[in-house]
């Protein structure tokens, strides 16, 4: 497995095959005299804001800490919660319990719903 | 017979994804000026474009992934920012081109200036996306779309020297006006290979839920659906050469563009001239409002689907609830419609490279095409309209500057 080419940005879905965003953000520990570590993926935009630059990361949050439902921390997903790495990356999780899907339940309780025929 | 239904149904589908406000306005432009001596340019962008949409439904067929997600997965993030905002940016302006269209269609008819029409277009084509499915938007609109079979007609009607034609599809250099030439060129390849059109058909082709067995279908639906498409572009260039180069009328708004089909048909020629303009606009607008979610939705790996819910799919469909409005606010403000058309036409024509070149890596990928990868002459033709994209990129603005 090639960590770049075949899990960072890749599709994260749910054990129900839900999209639940895509990977941003790959968490690896240093260890003294020991191999570094797989420790957790991450999702969410502020992570995925520093990769192309640290100044968009603090807009990013400083947006998100401000409107809708105002989470900028992203979601850590244990790397043991990972079932299956192909083009997706599969994990052990419920989307909708996860703080992942959090502006998109936003956008569906707050506008979605209250525009007729949304729901 | 299913088989063949879904293949005819396809074909059709693809006629009217292939013409657009770009087609058309770029055909008649290049017919208007310079009789047929562009031929060549609708016949190269075809050839292009059908291999490029054959390619992207096969992807997604194989991979079930859609062009821009494998873009995404394949390049990462930090590349695919690039041909996202650039798309983002053009199909901002075409959206607004084909809302134009539209209104202009319905200004011919009802005599009510365009800008007044841009709302209630834009309401429509957001009414129909938020409560209409994918066979909807695919099937019924593009159904509609055959009344452009009209200009097909007229060129048998109009009987054109064929020799003449057969010369048009020669690459030769006009005697003046050599930079307006260049420039219809570069806007005619802009307006057929259209990248939101490789987007769209490789998420259709997973809408649709497309596996390998579909492979027969896509290359039918590519070669066949594209090919007709340029039938009626070649179409409206013959026509347009015959009635308005004569009388030495170039095309510079919509409305001289009206009556290339008076000749023909007389008065009905006029309303078929508005309801091809309008339907085909209207069908393309659908496509590329869609399209924006799809890619947008994909980007960051939402939820997505035409046939999904509203509310399964919030992030999506507010993406296309919001974009489409902006766009319509274009032609609210007057904006004239065809040089927006043009513009943004020589505009796509500048962010193809970025497209068109990771289909090299992709459908060589065995992880997403498995067994069935491009051959020679696939990535031959891909190498090809790469070299042509860098060079419709780097000579497109100083010609829009020069000869626009």
């Amino acid at each position: 497995m090639d960590l770049i080419r075949d899990v960072l940005d890749n599709q994260l879905v749910d054990r129900h095959h839900r999209k639940m965003g895509k990977v941003d953000g790959i968490i690896i520990e240093l260890r003294d005299g020991q191999p570094p570590r797989l420790t957790d993926l991450e999702t969410g935009a502020t992570t995925l804001a520093r990769r192309l630059h640290p100044r968009l990361e603090r807009w990013i949050a400083a947006l998100e800490q401000r409107w809708g439902a105002k989470r900028s921390e992203p979601l850590r997903i244990p790397w043991a919660k990972v079932r299956q790495v192909g083009i997706d990356v599969e994990v052990d999780l419920e989307a909708e319990q996860t703080t992942a899907l959090a502006y998109e339940q936003w956008l569906r309780n707050h506008v979605i719903r209250h525009i007729p025929g949304g729901r | 017979m299913s088989k063949l239904l879904e293949i005819a149904l396809g074909i059709i589908t693809s006629i009217g994804g292939f013409l657009d406000v770009g087609a058309i306005a770029t055909a008649a432009e290049a017919g208007s000026s310079f009789k047929f001596q562009l031929i060549w340019a609708i016949l190269l962008g075809t050839v292009c474009v059908i291999f490029l949409v054959e390619m992207s439904g096969r992807l997604a067929a194989v991979s079930k992934h859609s062009l821009a997600s494998a873009m995404r997965e394949r390049f990462g993030f930090n590349f695919y920012i690039l041909p996202l905002v650039a798309e983002i940016i053009v199909d901002f302006l075409i959206l607004g081109a084909e809302i134009g269209g539209v209104c202009i269609a319905l200004q011919l008819v009802t005599g009510i200036s365009f800008q007044w029409w841009a709302l209630p277009v834009a309401f429509t084509v957001w009414l129909l996306l938020w409560k209409g499915n994918f066979s909807i938007i695919e099937n019924g609109v593009s159904f509609l779309g055959l009344v452009t079979l009209g200009f097909v007609v007229a060129t048998f009607k109009l009987r054109p020297d064929l020799p003449s034609l057969g010369s048009g599809a020669i690459p030769t250099l006009p005697q003046q006006d050599i930079t307006h030439y260049l420039f219809i060129a570069v806007s005619i390849l802009g307006a057929l290979i259209s990248p939101y059109l490789f987007y769209f058909y490789s998420s259709g082709a997973i809408e649709d839920k497309w596996d390998e067995s579909h492979l027969n279908i896509n290359r039918a639906v590519a070669g066949l659906g594209m090919g007709f498409g340029s039938v009626v572009s070649l179409g409206v260039l013959i026509v347009a050469a015959l009635v308005l180069n004569p009388r030495g009328i170039q095309v510079d708004s919509y409305e001289q563009a009206a009556l290339i089909l008076t000749q023909t048909f007389g008065y009905w020629g006029f309303i078929l001239f508005a309801a091809s303009l309008g339907i085909v606009c209207f069908g393309a607008a659908l496509e590329v409002n869609l399209d924006t979610a799809y890619i947008v939705a994909q980007a960051f790996g939402w939820n997505w689907g035409e046939n999904l819910h509203p509310q399964e799919a919030a992030r999506f469909s507010s993406v296309y609830t919001i974009f489409v409005f902006l766009a319509a606010l274009l032609m609210v403000f007057g904006i004239d419609p065809l040089q927006l058309t043009l513009f943004s036409m020589a505009l796509t024509a500048v962010i193809l490279p970025v497209v068109i070149t990771p289909f090299l890596v992709l459908m060589n990928d065995q992880e997403y095409v498995g067994n069935y990868r491009n051959g020679w002459i696939s990535n031959s033709v891909i190498i090809f309209t790469i070299a042509l994209a860098f060079v419709l990129a780097i000579v497109a603005i100083p010609l829009e500057i020069l000869g626009g």
